[in-house]
């Protein structure tokens, strides 16, 4: 509770000082808008409604991708962990696949898939996919062995062994997975939004640079950055109530 | 050989790939029903890899391993195992991971649920089996593996030094659990240890291993029931220096002769 407040009071003493700057005339609004007047912006997006079309694409793009990264990287991983020959084969292909910088695919998935949400839910498939699948990767190959001889000798089937030992094991290394794909979730649909989009958030701060509105783009930031705490805060509650339902068994 | 054995072992040999030696060199051991045999040896004599050979957790390289007569290709339910640590499931109930044998078969029925109760409640868990394995002491949790390792009625346990991480009074008190369990159901045991003591109170017969061979095989010269006090008895001391004087004299070349 004290740390609420020191963390409010500075929050508070930031904006204070951030407005006294550009009150004093050292600074041109062009360069860095007042706080007051990013209030007023933001305001002004809300209660005009020019915001929401633009939200629902982000939050649209970021939870297809996060949906299609995530069940991707979920299923490649259990995939590899169970075949390790197949994880010998496949592993340099994926780790490539996760150098090539994917805002760089950026032009590439535009020729192939127009404008649009489809090349950013592309774009924000392929970030996410990799926190999900190295995870679960790791995790499934975690599992302590004097269980998995347990399980041999109890007569388990791969099935039952996968379901019911590894994967219950395995699963808060997952959750902290795909915790990190969520905030990755949030880059990728903005930045995606950069190299090919004509609506969302991404797209408005371009809209917003081109005709040097900085005070909209900061407006933006402000939008963005409670949008991925609001995820992030969604995805923590669905890791504890996940994790509690499962002890109980 | 008795041929009344439940667990036989003829001329039971396995080596580690790689390995230039044979973890376990020709061992020749008979378990007849309801005795408990310990198998006593230092650290990597070999005494797990033959325990896990017996379980069909390992395939012998020569040699057969019978149960009832007929040959093991690989785990049997008649069989039970308690590993050294409880390997509990850590997200399950005290009585979730008993039944977990049974409930990896089918549904656990009523039946079931009431048997785990009955085995929790003889090792004194009565009140505890909703907990979860966090929530148990250590003694505690070893008391929960062997509830799973008896809930499906096994003919044999198999134990790998399963009371070796606890202190020694609560290692006494899982000692007595283990043999009135085992006499109220008829089970036979073989019991892995490498603490001399351990092995006289427990076992009806005891054999030393060394080397990857069984150096010496003989019956426990101490009546039954056994109580608590008569570890301080003479007779207990003298089975004591006696197997120890095995372990620490002849080399194994010597056994490998015998």
């Amino acid at each position: 509770m004290r740390a609420r407040l020191a963390s409010a009071l500075l929050l508070a003493g930031l904006l204070i000082a951030w407005e006294a700057w550009c009150r004093s005339g050292r600074v041109s609004p062009l360069v860095l808008p007042a706080p007051s007047g990013v209030a007023e912006t933001l305001w002004g997006e809300v209660a005009s409604g020019r915001l929401w079309p633009h939200l629902r694409v982000t939050v649209t793009e970021m939870a297809l991708g996060l949906a299609a990264g995530t069940g991707l990287g979920l299923g490649a991983g259990v995939l590899l962990a169970e075949w390790p020959a197949l994880h010998r084969v496949l592993r340099p292909y994926v780790l490539a696949s996760q150098l090539v910088p994917k805002l760089a695919l950026g032009p590439l998935l535009i020729l192939w898939f127009g404008f649009g949400l489809t090349p950013t839910v592309v774009i924000t498939a392929l970030i996410c996919f990799f926190p999900l699948f190295e995870n679960t990767l790791t995790g499934l190959q975690q599992v302590d062995p004097a269980s998995r001889e347990l399980f041999r000798m109890l007569g388990a089937s791969r099935g039952q062994t996968l379901l019911r030992l590894k994967l219950p094991a395995a699963l808060p290394v997952i959750l902290a997975g795909f915790r990190v794909a969520i905030v990755l979730a949030l880059v990728g649909a903005v930045v995606g939004e950069f190299v090919g989009g004509r609506q969302g958030l991404g797209a408005s701060i371009i809209a917003a640079q081109s005709v040097m509105d900085s005070s909209l783009i900061v407006a933006l930031f402000v939008v963005i950055t409670g949008l991925g705490m609001v995820f992030y805060e969604a995805a923590r509650g669905l890791e504890a109530l996940i994790l509690r339902r499962y002890a109980r068994g | 050989m008795p041929t009344d054995a439940f667990l036989a072992l003829e001329g039971v040999r396995y080596r580690f790939p790689g390995d230039a030696a044979a973890t376990v060199d020709g061992v020749d051991w008979a378990i007849p029903r309801g005795t408990i045999h310990c198998l006593l040896g230092r650290s990597g004599c070999g005494k797990t890899t033959l325990l896990k050979l017996a379980a069909g957790l390992l395939a012998p390289d020569a040699g057969t391993v019978r149960i009832d007569g007929a040959v093991v290709r690989g785990p049997s339910p008649r069989v039970g195992f308690v590993f050294q640590a409880p390997t509990l499931l850590e997200w399950l109930s005290a009585l979730d991971n008993v039944l977990l044998p049974v409930s990896l078969k089918r549904r656990p029925r009523a039946a079931d649920r009431e048997a785990a109760r009955d085995l929790l409640a003889a090792m004194g868990l009565g009140d505890l089996v909703e907990r979860r394995p966090a929530a148990l002491s250590g003694g505690q949790q070893s008391r929960v593996a062997m509830a799973r390792a008896l809930i499906a009625a096994p003919d044999l346990l198999l134990l790998d030094e399963p009371f070796a991480a606890l202190d020694a009074l609560t290692r006494e008190e899982l000692q007595d659990d283990l043999l009135r369990l085992c006499a109220a159901r008829g089970t036979a045991a073989l019991f892995v240890t490498h603490d001399i003591a351990e092995a006289v109170y427990l076992g009806d017969r005891i054999g030393v291993m060394a080397a990857g061979h069984l150096i010496h095989e003989g019956a426990v010269p101490l009546p039954r029931p056994r109580p608590a006090g008569i570890r301080y008895e003479a007779a207990f001391g003298a089975a004591c220096r006696r197997l120890r004087a095995i372990m620490d004299g002849p080399s194994p070349s010597v056994g490998r002769a015998a």
